[in-house]
């Protein structure tokens, strides 16, 4: 049965979403299963049952005058068939490529956030080791960079998804709409644990200077569990976003508006919109950043506050994103 | 084997059935096994012909659907009943077909 109905829903697949389109798919799918059963109940086998009911169902053809969906089914006129389609397998590597990207664009805002820490140390620990610190904040960021550089190449083989008009077959739509539900409680619990790592961040501070420990221990150590505490917060929550995403930009794939825009509940609504301006600002998007971040730190030597526009800027990214993605 | 011409067969599928109708409100499958079986298996409705007719023929006014009960199973179907232009309908179209028949078999050999 599930083979037939995953044969109807492709069918109708790229039709337009209207009541009676849904409802030709219903009935045709009664009727289906009801043939269906009977030949089963006569003994039939699965395969014989499944073989006789698709050569006897006929095509869309007969239909399309009643649905009005002629132009759907005559490609040579319309665009809407020059769809690319995403496999199963390719749905696997996507997702698989954005868990790395998420690690890789993670470790790079973790390095971001934690560049200052080699400096702050050498600086509590007395004079004359603020070189060195300045060499390892530059070694960080250059590192960190290298990684935004690195993913943004490696997932450029992935751009079609957004440039370009693509479909998801029933099954695929299914398989990813199945894995992000059981995505959803890891989802949850390392957004928590973001979340808490970021609150409690102040807490081992607050503790050792309360404890009247020394300048190195307070300003030094204290500091840097501090920031890696945010950062490791931050690698998380890019982690798990990036996962999120890929599940979301799958789901999308299919318009609203045809039929295989309503294969599972998960799908939200996709519009395909003009994203050449946004990608043209998002990708001097993290450079820039990390300008904004060099200058107010060497403008005002104030290290110990500076990083919180690696945090701003990764809810800033985030928050364009979601916000283009709903219009 | 020669099997039926779907272009014949084509204008008469709304005959059969509002002739299944005519004695009862039926479903899509059933309609469609009944053909089958009154035929002697000569010929299939194809489901999406079925459907098509019967989304036509609703639309012209022959026959209404509705939704019901299964009484065999509980499970909520869509039935078709046949309407008084409907019967006119059928009724006409059976005086067609006897014309039709007519001047047909005038030029097959062996009658």
């Amino acid at each position: 049965m599930e083979t037939l109905r995953n044969y109807l829903k492709s069918m109708f697949q790229n039709l337009p979403n209207t009541r009676e389109v849904q409802r030709a798919q219903y009935e045709l799918g009664q009727m289906m299963e009801d043939k269906y059963n009977e030949l089963k109940s006569q003994g039939k086998s699965e395969n014989e049952a499944i073989g006789i009911v698709i050569s006897e169902f006929g095509n869309l053809e007969d239909l399309a005058v009643d649905l009005g969906i002629d132009n759907y089914l005559h490609p040579e006129q319309q665009a809407i068939h020059n769809k690319r389609n995403i496999t199963q397998d390719e749905a696997e590597r996507f997702i698989a490529d954005k868990q790395k990207s998420g690690i890789m664009i993670g470790l790079g805002v973790l390095l971001c956030i934690m560049c200052s820490t080699p400096y702050i140390i050498l600086d509590s620990i007395g004079s004359g080791g603020s070189v060195y610190g300045l060499i390892g904040l530059f070694g960080m960021l250059v590192i960190a960079i290298g990684l935004f550089v690195f993913d943004r190449v490696y997932m450029d083989k992935w751009s079609f998804l957004k440039s370009q008009a693509c479909s998801m077959d029933f099954s695929t739509t299914d398989y990813v709409h199945h894995e992000r539900e059981n995505y959803r409680m890891t989802h949850a619990v390392l957004l928590t644990v973001g979340v808490m790592l970021c609150v409690l961040s102040f807490v081992p501070v607050a503790v050792m200077d309360e404890l009247n420990m020394s300048d190195f221990l307070v300003d030094g150590v204290g500091s840097v569990i501090f920031m890696a505490m945010v950062a490791v917060g931050v690698f998380f929550f890019v982690v798990t976003g990036n996962r999120v995403s890929a599940y979301n930009t799958l789901l999308s794939v299919n318009e609203r508006g045809t039929m295989g825009g309503s294969f599972v509940d998960s799908q939200k609504e996709q519009v395909h919109y003009d994203n050449k301006k946004l990608a043209a600002v998002m990708s001097v998007y993290w450079p820039t950043v990390t300008c904004i971040y060099l200058s107010w730190s060497f403008l005002t030597m104030d290290w110990h506050i500076t990083w919180v526009v690696w945090v701003i800027a990764s809810l800033v990214e985030t928050f364009i994103k979601n916000m283009n993605r709903e219009y | 084997m020669i099997s039926i011409s779907s272009d014949v067969i084509r204008g008469y599928n709304d005959t059969m059935i509002l002739y299944l109708l005519l004695e009862k409100p039926s479903y899509g499958y059933e309609i469609s096994k009944q053909i089958r079986s009154l035929s002697e298996e000569k010929y299939v409705i194809k489901e999406t012909t079925l459907y098509s007719a019967f989304t036509r023929m609703e639309k012209n006014g022959y026959v209404e659907s509705f939704s019901d009960e299964d009484l065999s199973n509980g499970k909520k179907r869509t039935y078709y009943r046949i309407t008084e232009a409907g019967r006119a309908y059928y009724q006409e179209k059976c005086a067609e077909w006897n014309l039709t028949k007519e001047v047909v078999e005038k030029f097959i050999e062996g009658n």
